[in-house]
């Protein structure tokens, strides 16, 4: 099984820690892993705000650098939805990574299937269920929704020794990133943030955890801003703490 | 062109693709052990009132209980005796305002919501609203499990109208603080009567 | 603009906090009645495949539909726009001499600007649901589908009434007083209105009814009293049959309101014996185009619930008047859309596309895909935000070249040294709300070189 990591354009910028956490998680799991040279953006950003032409030739990219590989892992669930759900329609169905495409939990979860244990993580972690994760990943039953409860990331930090998970009320309420939504409405993003940190905050955890860096940096920058000490940590960063 | 055949046109060339009606035959709809106890527990549960008359009880005597203080009493069903006013034979629907309690048949409860399906069955439906208190007479073991049962149950008559009331007339409209008795009744209350052709 | 108008509606953060809790409390009511249902799920579906086939045959229905009312002596009128349905309307009321018409809750009166027109002929027109009354008499717009005067405390309801001579305790602003002061007054006029107009939550084609929900009974009240009736209804919301209705009448209020039903759900088949007429006016104004927009034309399936307002984040932190069309949030903005997307073009940026909206829509509408793609059109509508097309060129041109990435990558770390005065100028709409990310030295494209460099030397070993 031959591993295609892609690390998104902010995960490489901003917290290439996660993108390595990452690449040694899947190692110590035995699994062949490359890392393509060449990676940029998936087109999110531009798609959201308006622009998806603007993603085909990133589009055109990506399968052109995962061709090779049976799998396309990436430490995030909004890139790796944007993949999935659109790069078959903008490459007007020339399109074979797309299938191929999976967040770093569901494929530890769904085809790795990791039974052992993990890493190392003495701490209290309160869940954020990503929106792009739970309603169109399906990485956790969508709250709104009468359907058996399940939740992927859960299960994954059960492997974790030490490591106690909560989740904040609202359980999966966005946290008003939205891409280009935070530049363009900035105090409803900033509020929806605001609100979100708060409620993680009275869970009594000491860290925020999530599958997705975008969400985490944009509560982490309001919480800074506010003075507050909680801290943040992409999920896979815990499933290899220690490792 | 009339604008019915214009729009009828419009319609018929807009249409896209077409889908088939889907069989609702396989709705695993809820239904209960014991539906009298769930509509009468729907009941209170949206603010109404559900009370099991005994065999061989006077209804005239349990609304004078129930209401000690009503003076105008309006119905045109022949076994209420106390009534002062007919909503047959009232001149307009306006004479019956000031009614403090109006007393209606209603035909089946549901017990999924608390609901008793009225239809019209006097010259004035007014007396269903613009009474301050409502009291609907129903037979206990008339009672369906969910709105898809009733719904094959209701029926029509030449009056042409018929509702299901579900507990008193209500509003949350000023800053979300729910209120009984907005527009109609101020208080609905469902006499579970026994299985008898008669009540006295 | 939304987001303007939003970061004013912010200010007020204690008014901003309760508008945010208030509707969160209805999502969650909502939550207990779809948990409490094993089979929500499935009438979700039905009511979505319904609607999908009734809509596609709409002319078949509404043919039907018509023909049967016809049978049961109700008039049948059709409209092909807000103009036709406001003069038909007049027509009618001229016709039987109405000076006063009650009305119950008609989001497509409100949508046809209907009140005014008929005002400007010397009719009056009262509105019986309260939070339309209280708005009427305020002389504002709802700024919720349901819930029409939510934004209105107590006190400003008490001051209303007071001014209004509908109060006459000063003072007295407890929600009960206020409510039964508002039914006396309504009362008084049911007993006066010449006529009653109601809206439609469904029309049944088999059978010719007209159905009504209300909480208030004021539909009742509204076509007990007058001696004419009049029903407006727009033309997707005919459906096929009762057994259908049953479907719909489940969902309905247990999404829009989370209660199990509302208190009325009143059919009308005919005038009752005492009332002149009953009419019914079908309205177009825009629906039969909307059947031809292949992206959006599910957005006809609408039951107007308002359970998308009430679940959406961005909602309920700006409030119905943030947004630019008459009905807000989700089905807001698609509607808005349809109507007139020059005019609606900046709403379509208020959404996260965190997709909570159809999870919870009753009738499957994929309201958040749907602004996506409405998003994709702003540029042939010539509505795209100039600042964000640049902002999407610049990325485009930086991701477009692995090495002009490489290169700002590089040098991204320099950022963390500019001072704060920058960083944090109004140029940067990022720092209005947070602190700025630290940019690390090495991205990952240079540390996994080391790292490979390492496990490879480890493998010589």
């Amino acid at each position: 099984m031959k591993i295609g990591l892609f690390i998104p354009c902010y995960v490489d910028a901003v917290y290439p820690e996660v993108g390595m956490a990452t690449y040694k998680l899947l190692r110590h799991l035995g699994l062949d892993v490359d890392y393509p040279d060449g990676q940029t953006c998936c087109g999110q950003p531009m798609a959201n705000a308006g622009f998806e032409r603007m993603a085909v030739p990133l589009a055109g990219r990506f399968e052109r650098l995962f061709a090779a590989c049976d799998y396309v892992v990436a430490p995030s669930v909004s890139c790796t939805a944007f993949v999935r759900l659109n790069y078959p329609r903008l490459l007007d169905h020339q399109c074979t990574t797309a299938a191929k495409a999976m967040d770093v939990v569901e494929f530890l979860h769904d085809v790795v299937k990791v039974r052992q244990r993990l890493g190392t993580f003495n701490h209290r972690v309160s869940l954020h269920n990503s929106c792009h994760g739970v309603r169109e990943l399906h990485l956790s039953s969508p709250s709104e929704q009468h359907v058996p409860p399940f939740n992927k990331i859960k299960d994954l930090l059960a492997l974790v020794d030490g490591c106690q998970v909560v989740e904040p009320e609202r359980p999966d309420e966005c946290c008003g990133f939205g891409g280009m939504f935070a530049v363009e409405e900035t105090a409803v993003s900033a509020q929806m943030g605001r609100d979100k940190v708060e409620r993680h905050i009275a869970t009594g955890a000491e860290y925020v955890t999530g599958p997705d860096c975008s969400c985490l940096m944009h509560m982490a920058g309001v919480a800074r801003k506010q003075g507050l000490e909680i801290r943040f940590k992409h999920v896979v960063e815990i499933l290899a703490a220690g490792l | 062109m009339s604008s019915k055949e214009d729009i009828l046109k419009k319609v018929r060339t807009n249409i896209g693709q077409r889908y088939d009606m889907p069989d609702l035959s396989d709705i695993k709809a809820v239904a209960y052990t014991d539906p009298l106890a769930q509509f009468v527990k729907m009941t209170e549960t949206v603010g109404g009132r559900a009370i099991e008359v005994a065999p061989g009880r006077d209804v005239n005597t349990l609304i004078r209980q129930l209401f000690p203080e009503a003076r105008e009493i309006a119905s045109n069903l022949p076994e209420l005796s106390i009534a002062t006013r007919n909503p047959d034979t009232v001149g307009s629907a306006g004479e019956l305002n000031g009614t403090d309690v109006g007393v209606v048949r209603g035909m089946f409860g549901v017990a999924e919501n608390g609901c008793v399906w009225v239809p019209q069955q006097m010259k004035e439906k007014a007396v269903c609203f613009i009474s301050e208190h409502l009291v609907i007479l129903l037979r206990r073991t008339d009672i369906v499990n969910n709105m898809h049962e009733a719904y094959r149950r209701i029926a029509f008559n030449e009056y042409g109208y018929g509702t299901f009331i579900s507990g008193p007339s209500k509003t949350a409209d000023i800053a979300q603080v729910l209120v009984m008795g907005a527009q109609a009744a101020r208080s609905t209350t469902v006499l579970l009567m026994p299985n008898v052709q008669s009540n006295t | 603009m939304h987001s303007k108008a939003a970061k004013e509606f912010l200010k007020n953060t204690s008014y901003a906090k309760w508008h945010d809790a208030t509707f969160w409390a209805v999502r969650s009511k909502r939550d207990v009645m779809a948990q409490g249902l094993d089979e929500w799920e499935q009438l979700r579906e039905k009511a979505s495949a319904i609607k999908r086939h009734t809509i596609s045959h709409l002319d078949e229905y509404l043919d039907m539909f018509a023909a049967n009312a016809e049978k049961n002596g109700v008039v049948v009128h059709w409209a092909k726009d807000a103009g036709e349905f406001n003069d038909i309307v007049y027509g009618i009321l001229r016709q039987h001499d109405v000076k006063k018409m009650v009305k119950s809750k008609s989001m497509l009166t409100e949508e046809c600007e209907m009140n005014p027109y008929l005002e400007s002929k010397g009719i009056e027109v009262v509105e019986t649901d309260l939070g339309e009354r209280i708005i009427q008499l305020k002389g504002q717009k709802p700024s919720h589908i349901v819930m029409p005067a939510i934004h209105l405390n107590h006190d400003d309801v008490g001051e209303l009434f007071e001014q209004k001579g509908i109060s006459d305790e000063p003072g007295n602003h407890d929600p009960t007083y206020l409510t039964y002061r508002a039914r006396l007054s309504l009362r008084d006029e049911f007993l006066t209105a010449d006529a009653g107009m109601t809206g439609a939550n469904f029309g049944i084609a088999a059978t010719g009814d007209i159905v009504v929900c209300t909480n208030e009974g004021n539909a009742d009240m509204s076509t007990s009293c007058p001696r004419l009736h009049i029903a407006a209804i727009g033309l997707e919301k005919v459906i096929p049959d009762y057994d259908c209705l049953a479907v719909f009448q489940r969902l309905l209020c247990r999404a829009g309101t989370g209660q199990p039903t509302t208190t009325y759900t009143s059919h009308f088949r005919k005038a009752r014996p005492t009332a002149r007429e009953m009419h019914i006016v079908l309205v177009d104004n825009g629906r039969s185009d909307w059947l031809a927009n292949a992206d959006h034309w599910e957005v006809l399936k609408c039951i107007r619930c308002g359970s998308c307002m009430n679940t959406c984040p961005v909602y309920r932190r700006s409030g119905g008047y943030s947004y630019s069309y008459f009905i807000p949030g989700p089905v807001g903005i698609n509607l808005g859309m349809l109507r007139d997307p020059q005019q609606h073009s900046t709403d379509v940026a208020a959404c996260t596309l965190c997709l909570s909206c159809q999870s919870v829509c009753p009738v499957q509408i994929d309201l958040g895909d749907q602004i996506y793609k409405w998003r994709q059109q702003l540029e042939q509508f010539g509505t795209a935000n100039p600042s964000k097309r640049r902002m999407s060129d610049a990325m485009s041109l930086l991701f477009g070249s692995p090495a002009l990435y490489r290169t700002a990558t590089a040098v991204s770390p320099l950022l963390n040294l500019l001072p704060s005065f920058v960083i944090d100028s109004r140029l940067n709409p990022w720092a209005e709300g947070h602190r700025m990310m630290q940019f690390p030295r090495r991205p990952f494209h240079e540390a996994i070189k080391e790292e490979r460099k390492t496990e490879q030397a480890k493998d010589h070993e």
